[in-house]
């Protein structure tokens, strides 16, 4: 079983938002319109977090690109009172809408604040709805959501190899986020398998995970500027 | 906010009662009772699927795009892979570009004015359906009458963002009309660049930057990684400087403000609005006399960069004195506030980087200050200054395929005659080097300068909104006898139509894309990846329909049925198989091959589309195409790079200098009906769905302004209320707003939104629709301004 890893490259990211606005076209997140947004209830899988600092002239920003980090040692798998939120094996976190009881512990938990709790049904104006991912399903009003690492699209590639007659490959599939990035700053793969580009980037001396020393071993990790 | 006791109490009822629902909600099981649609999640075997090619029009750089359609609705959009400019990626304007093919706000079928035209029909029920047909016999028959009265040149089309054929064959068809009114919205963002690359590399077309194996690039303008002309080039480009080359090359950007741009890149040099082609100057200043100047390529393959005398004798200043009497380290430094150490900086490392590029910016509301085209000037001649004329990572020029060649237009004495006349935009006549002069045509139209139009076509093209003083441009659209909008939405300028005839999106209809942005040649294709959605047509098709209805030699000049059949016949002089570009969605060449100075393919470089100037193979830092075009002028400053001071004279009563500057987020075409461009709209400072205004922390203090208070910006034209943010990253008497927002939408954006608002402010309606002297170039930031809060 593969375990899946993304690695993003702050020194090649643009702060584009591309991630952000494939992830909604992809997974069907609704439009939370100017009120919700307001009250920072857009749900943005992949939101893009700046970090502005230092005075004129001497200005700095950083913009992470901030997915799911599915941790290895995941606090919102372990907060779950109904095991709605779980870790698959193939090391993608997941939640489970038919079980969420909507208690956000695991929002809270989140050290990453990645998940999203759906407070309203989704809403779309009715032409709008043309356009929605046919393999996503919507979600009820009451339920945390969150990055999937686009799990249906693993589905699908594996089904695709299973009647193409071939042997799965993890080159078969990407994450939305992956394949739009304008800087192409984003890579995918197998951190079981030392000869994908993930591990080998894993090993870079600009590698670094967000927020290391809380000891949730993201799969995410990052790669500096310069 | 307060809390009280009983608003702990009103919430823990309402989690209480959210809880008890939980249990029986099984997500996509109540498709039918729930608002949305829950789409199946168990896919039937019958379920087609397929994924066609089509071309980006959010923005002008124009990516492939790859279109995943399931049964025949457009689920998702990824970028073509085989297109030569993207590659296979695509920003966050063609990700939601969807959005704009499925909107609510779009028009069902064309539409003709119920009330009087004094009023801006900003509701459905202001308008009647028609068929195409009979809004086809209106405008045929209006057009027909119009040159049977010899009024041909009262006929005008106001177009942005043509592409592909669509320029020749308006062109073509208000020629064989007779009528010279083409008129361009583009002058707003990138002229400045395409004038730049005329005048002094005789080239008709934007300079094309080999950023990718430049090692360093000294960026002016901060557009440049989000709204400039080949936008997805230059962010390919910044990662394989950065990351593709064993050896990190270096970007330098050059603006008033901390843009992402500017966070983005290596190094940020602030500078005070409106004076980057100062600090152009100096550089060349320091270049020239440190010796740091490709000196066999200036002085073999440039013209004007020493004194010269002309054929009458006449001693005319060379580009190396002006620059070594006036652009002095000390001068330029007061002019753009940069340290003159820091200047000698840049300098040094231009002149030792090679090879080196120096970037003309090409976002909207860049260069226009009333200097735009002599700054353009300045920051072009650095490239010649360093030799990077067409070598690897230096200026390259596009090159376009071989196309078949349109006939010859059918003789007709009173088109030629006609379309002699005037241009109603002063272009060539009041502005003799202009492309376009969209900040004058307001203005001309509402005082009917130099006549007055009868007609006016308006595609791709929202005035009112994305004019300076728009509400001229409303004047105008009121007074003029037929106003047809080829408007997908009811937008600001669509409102003062006669008739719209809505036009399809790029994913419901035939149009062709030459690709620009890569050097070499390619071509791209926008095919009906869905049915059209709601009754448009091809604006292509309607012009091709008008023509025949005009019969005669403007029928005869435009022979073809539709818009695809005029592809074909241009694609197929180009000898590449027409089933192959439908699949592929591109074609290009893919290799460009630079040349040597002197050698026979040097004429494409340099000299290629000049007019009066000799095709002598020389780079003009003394451009002889002005020199013509403005008849001899007496003051050789005009024709060589130079610096004038922003047309902004300095006013106590509005103390700060309004910029404006396009986000990532912004769509230039489509913009206003793509909600989740707006939930992402400011990244740097947080802001969604509406617009803000970034001031600098010392400027706030001074005025009492606090981070998010909603302020008053107002200037001699007009005020906008608007939030305020404070950021470190701007030049300290300089505030910016983004451009582009402020559009009026009539959908409802999520569940509690009452529908029907503005969002945003237009920072426009702060601008006056000034025009730069000569090169038509609109007149827009800084403006003077000044700031109060808002009472309350």
């Amino acid at each position: 079983m593969p375990r899946w890893t993304m690695a993003i490259d702050l020194d090649k990211c643009l702060g584009c938002q591309a991630c952000t606005l494939a992830c909604r076209m992809e997974n069907n997140t609704p439009i939370a319109g100017p009120e919700q947004a307001n009250l920072g209830r857009a749900i943005l899988w992949n939101e893009v977090i700046p970090q502005v600092e230092g005075e004129y002239p001497n200005v700095t920003a950083r913009y992470i690109p901030r997915p799911c980090m599915h941790c290895e040692d995941s606090l919102c798998t372990k907060v779950c009172p109904v095991k709605a939120t779980y870790m698959n094996e193939e090391g993608i976190v997941l939640v489970d809408y038919d079980r969420c009881i909507g208690c956000r512990f695991c929002t809270v938990a989140c050290p990453y604040t990645t998940r999203y709790f759906n407070w309203h049904e989704p809403y779309y104006p009715e032409s709008l709805k043309a356009h929605l991912n046919p393999d996503v399903p919507l979600r009820p009003k009451g339920v945390v959501e969150k990055c999937t690492f686009c799990v249906h699209r693993l589905h699908k590639a594996r089904a695709k190899a299973e009647a193409e007659g071939r042997v799965f490959q993890a080159s078969d599939y990407v994450p939305a986020c992956v394949q739009t990035c304008t800087g192409r700053a984003r890579y995918f793969g197998d951190l079981d398998d030392p000869t994908s580009l993930v591990s080998q980037l894993l090993k870079s001396p600009r590698a670094f995970h967000l927020l290391d020393e809380l000891g949730t071993h993201p799969k995410v990790f990052y790669l500096r500027e310069g | 906010m307060k809390l009280t006791r009983r608003d702990f109490i009103k919430v823990g009822a309402g989690l209480a009662a959210v809880g008890a629902a939980f249990p029986f909600v099984k997500p996509g099981a109540s498709a039918g009772e729930q608002n949305p649609v829950a789409p199946k999640t168990a896919r039937a075997a019958t379920q087609s699927e397929k994924y066609l090619t089509t071309v980006c029009s959010m923005c002008p750089s124009g990516c492939g795009l790859q279109v995943r359609v399931v049964d025949g609705r457009a689920v998702k959009v990824e970028g073509n892979p085989l297109h030569p400019l993207n590659q296979g990626v695509c920003c966050p304007k063609g990700q939601a570009s969807l959005e704009a093919l499925y909107s609510p706000e779009r028009l069902p079928s064309p539409l003709r004015r119920k009330v009087g035209k004094e009023v801006a029909a900003s509701d459905l029920a202001q308008w009647e359906k028609i068929s195409w047909d009979d809004a086809l016999k209106i405008v045929a028959d209006k057009l027909r009458a119009l040159r049977e009265q010899g009024q041909a040149h009262t006929v005008a089309v106001i177009a942005g963002g043509l592409r592909g054929q669509m320029r020749p064959l308006l062109q073509r068809f208000l020629s064989a009309y007779g009528s010279p009114n083409l008129l361009s919205a583009d002058s707003l963002a990138g002229d400045a660049a395409r004038l730049a690359m005329f005048a002094m590399q005789g080239i008709n077309g934007y300079p094309v930057y080999d950023m990718d194996n430049a090692r360093y690039v000294l960026c002016f303008g901060g557009s440049l990684l989000e709204s400039s002309q080949h936008l997805q080039k230059f962010l390919s480009g910044y990662g394989f400087m950065h990351r593709g080359q064993s050896n990190r090359a270096k970007l330098v950007v050059v603006d008033s403000r901390f843009s992402v741009t500017a966070a983005k890149c290596d190094e940020w040099v602030p500078i005070r609005p409106g004076t980057l082609g100062a600090l152009a100057l100096g550089i060349a200043h320091v270049l020239i006399k440190s010796g740091a100047v490709n000196e066999p390529f200036v002085k073999n393959w440039t013209f004007g960069y020493e004194d010269f005398k002309d054929d009458q004798g006449k001693t005319h200043s060379g580009f190396k004195r002006l620059v070594l009497e006036q652009y002095t380290l000390e001068r330029v430094q007061d002019i753009t506030g940069i340290p003159g150490g820091t200047i000698a900086k840049l300098a040094g490392e231009f002149g030792a980087n090679k090879p080196a590029l120096a970037i003309i910016p090409t976002g909207r509301g860049d260069l226009a200050s009333g200097n735009g085209l002599s700054s353009a000037l300045a920051v072009h001649a650095l490239n010649a200054l360093v030799g990077s004329m067409d070598t690897p990572g230096g200026v390259q020029v596009q090159q376009y395929p071989a196309f078949a060649k349109w006939a010859a237009l059918p003789g007709d004495a009173g088109a030629e005659k006609s379309r002699a006349q005037p241009r109603l935009d002063g272009a060539g006549a009041d502005y003799p080097v202009a492309l376009s002069a969209y900040a004058s045509l307001g203005e001309n139209l509402a005082s009917g300068k130099p006549y007055a139009a009868n007609a006016l076509l308006l595609l791709n093209a929202n005035p009112v909104h994305d004019a300076p003083q728009g509400q001229r441009f409303a004047d105008a659209l009121k007074k003029t006898p037929l106003v047809v909008s080829f408007s997908p939405t009811l937008d600001e300028s669509a409102q003062y139509a006669d008739l719209i005839l809505p036009a399809l999106t790029f994913f419901e209809m035939w149009q062709d894309d030459v690709v620009d942005g890569t050097g070499y040649p390619g071509i791209a294709l926008r095919q009906p990846v869905v049915a059209p959605v709601r009754d448009g047509r091809n604006p292509g098709d309607v012009i091709l329909q008008l023509a025949k209805s005009l019969g005669g030699n403007v029928a005869q000049a435009l022979p073809w049925a539709s818009f695809l059949d005029v592809i074909k016949f241009r694609v197929g002089g180009m000898g590449i198989s027409w089933d192959d570009l439908v699949a592929n969605g591109a074609w290009s060449a893919l290799v460009y091959t630079s040349a040597q100075p002197g050698s026979k393919a040097w004429g494409q470089v340099v000299g290629r589309d000049r007019v009066n100037a000799p095709q002598d193979g020389r780079f003009d830092f003394f451009s002889r195409e002005l020199f013509a075009a403005l008849n001899n002028p007496a003051d050789d400053a005009v024709c060589l790079p130079h610096f004038d001071l922003p047309a902004e004279p300095a006013n106590a009563q509005f103390p700060f200098l309004l910029t404006c500057q396009e986000p990532m987020t912004q769509a230039r075409y489509w913009h206003g009906i793509v909600p989740s461009l707006e939930e992402v709209y400011g990244l740097q400072v947080g802001m969604r769905w509406d617009s803000w205004v970034e001031i600098h922390p010392k400027a706030a203090e001074a005025l009492g302004v606090r981070h998010g208070d909603l302020v008053w910006v107002e200037s001699a034209q007009g005020k906008v209320r608007v939030r305020a943010k404070l950021v470190e990253g701007i030049w300290q008497n300089a505030i910016n707003i983004p451009f582009g927002q402020g559009h009026a939408s009539a959908a409802q954006w999520g569940r509690d939104n009452a529908g029907k608002r503005v969002i945003g402010v237009n920072p426009l309606q702060l601008v006056a629709a000034r025009t730069e002297k000569n090169s038509g170039l609109p007149v827009i930031a800084p403006t003077r301004v000044k700031i109060r809060k808002t009472e309350g």
